[in-house]
């Protein structure tokens, strides 16, 4: 587990943003809005809107193949640079490579 | 979300009691700021010697016959080990080993890796409601049964178990029964020489209100367990074999002097206090909490009379690490969630899903209760029930 300390606040946009990447939880009326976001196999990002900090949990055994996709996340959104399709492509890639090492296929 | 703004509730008190109170901080300081007096590696005698101001205290607490049949580890784990792998080495061949769904793995691992090894066979008797039977303890004894390790306190449902009975059932088949008493000491009265108990384990720094790194045993009978720790202890320092007398032979290297005077610090505490108005107060709160926890809809409580200030509950529709980080960053409440260490009672009660566990102490305060209660609740009332379910 590990918190990322954000320059910003936490958006509920942000989390409609990592949509596109996996599912998301939100509970509007809880405190400010909490969110969790789930990429099955690869990680979770939780938080709470207006809040700088996030909690990131990586499945441990593909950490080293998922762990600097966060960080493209994070940019992708901060920079407005919404065009996702070279993300996906990006999530495409690395996604073969976490199933072989999970399930060997 | 301006949480520096709320003020920090802390329930998570049965992994690690906070805050300490005031004298344990002082006796801390003290240690730390004076040199360390007597145990037979100084000659300095103006001061305190830690180890037996705690062991003359813990004694008194916890109704020993006396301070030689108390010893000091590292931790209730620690004691566990030594207690289980001691009485192991004196018995010759495979035997058959007692313990409970409802322990912990301080006392599983020891014993699973001894089963590994074919030292020992283990059973596992299941508990029923919170507790363990004592019809179901007879039943599960062998001709061969020789030892039973069982927790006093359950650390998920805050269930004390009738150690008296299931204790005279064991000695009338001559079994050794040592009790796990992370989660009691400090909580409940006790009078050790008068229970059936052959050794109890505690551990500094949950109710005796001292800090971690700290624990250890009663013991009645010290030569029913080898030592299994050699080395030196500023005490019959010609000999090239360890010491056999008690304290000496379970207690290895220098002390840990603060975390001793912590120790002698908290009992003094609750001595002064009054164990049983603190553990009123707590009792009352207690009851407030599951009242109301219980009465929420989407809310289990797994056990909603528990005899210690732990309460265990899942929000249907929420995984109980979420609820946990909601309570941490959206109310400032300090929880624990997941397995609590105790795989086997998730097993039976959360189809190993894991829980929240809450556990107020002598300092939380009835306001800080209902703002727990009312966080708790207001988590429950937004979440889906529908989410996640079987």
């Amino acid at each position: 587990m590990k918190e990322f300390l954000l320059d910003a606040p936490v958006t509920e946009g942000f989390f409609a943003y990592l949509q596109n990447f996996g599912s998301v939880e939100s509970l509007p009326s809880v405190g400010d809005g909490f969110h969790k976001f789930e990429k099955q196999d690869w990680f979770s990002i939780k938080g709470f809107s207006g809040d700088t900090t996030v909690e990131v949990r990586f499945k441990k055994e593909v950490m080293d193949l998922t762990a600097d996709f966060v960080f493209s996340l994070f940019s992708s959104y901060r920079e407005g640079k919404l065009d996702i399709s070279v993300l996906k492509r990006r999530e495409e890639a690395i996604d073969e490579r976490v199933r072989k090492r999970l399930y060997g296929a | 979300m301006a949480i520096d703004q709320k003020p920090l509730i802390y329930l998570n008190n049965a992994a690690t009691s906070w805050p300490k109170p005031p004298g344990v901080l002082e006796a801390i300081k003290q240690s730390i700021l004076l040199p360390a007096f007597g145990s037979g590696r100084t000659t300095g005698t103006q001061g305190e010697d830690y180890a037996t101001q705690a062991r003359e205290r813990l004694s008194a607490f916890l109704g020993s016959e006396s301070p030689e049949n108390i010893a000091f580890t590292h931790s209730a784990t620690d004691s566990l080990n030594i207690l289980i792998t001691g009485f192991l080495h004196r018995e010759k061949g495979e035997c058959h080993v007692l313990t409970t769904a409802l322990d912990h793995n301080s006392v599983f691992r020891p014993l699973n890796e001894y089963a590994q090894q074919h030292r020992i066979r283990l059973d596992t008797i299941p508990f029923s409601g919170c507790h363990v039977l004592p019809v179901s303890v007879e039943a599960a004894i062998r001709p061969d049964t020789k030892l039973m390790v069982m927790t006093h306190g359950s650390n998920v449902l805050g269930s004390v178990q009738d150690i008296t009975t299931i204790g005279d059932i064991l000695h009338d088949h001559g079994i050794y029964f040592i009790v796990d008493g992370a989660q009691t000491a400090g909580h409940i009265p006790l009078s050790l020489r008068d229970l059936p108990v052959d050794a109890y384990v505690f551990t500094g720094h949950k109710g005796l209100l001292g800090v971690a790194g700290t624990g250890g045993f009663y013991i009645r009978d010290p030569g029913t367990v080898e030592p299994v720790r050699f080395g030196g202890t500023g005490t019959d320092s010609f000999s090239l074999l360890h010491p056999r007398g008690m304290p000496e032979r379970f207690e290895i290297g220098t002390q840990n002097y603060p975390g001793l005077a912590a120790l002698a610090a908290g009992v003094e505490f609750i001595r002064q206090n009054e164990m049983l108005s603190i553990a009123e107060k707590m009792e009352k709160q207690t009851a407030f909490l599951v009242s109301e926890l219980k009465n929420e809809e989407n809310i289990a409580v797994y056990n909603e009379h528990p005899d210690l200030p732990i309460i265990a509950f899942n929000i249907r529709g929420l995984q109980n690490d979420d609820v946990g980080f909601m309570l941490a960053r959206g109310y400032n409440i300090v929880t624990r969630t997941g397995l609590h260490c105790a795989p086997l009672v998730h097993k039976a009660i959360d189809r190993g899903a894991g829980c929240v566990r809450i556990s107020h102490s002598w300092h939380t305060t009835d306001k800080e209760c209902r703002i727990a209660a009312d966080a708790i609740r207001e988590i429950a009332r937004n979440a889906d029930p529908s989410v996640g379910k079987a």
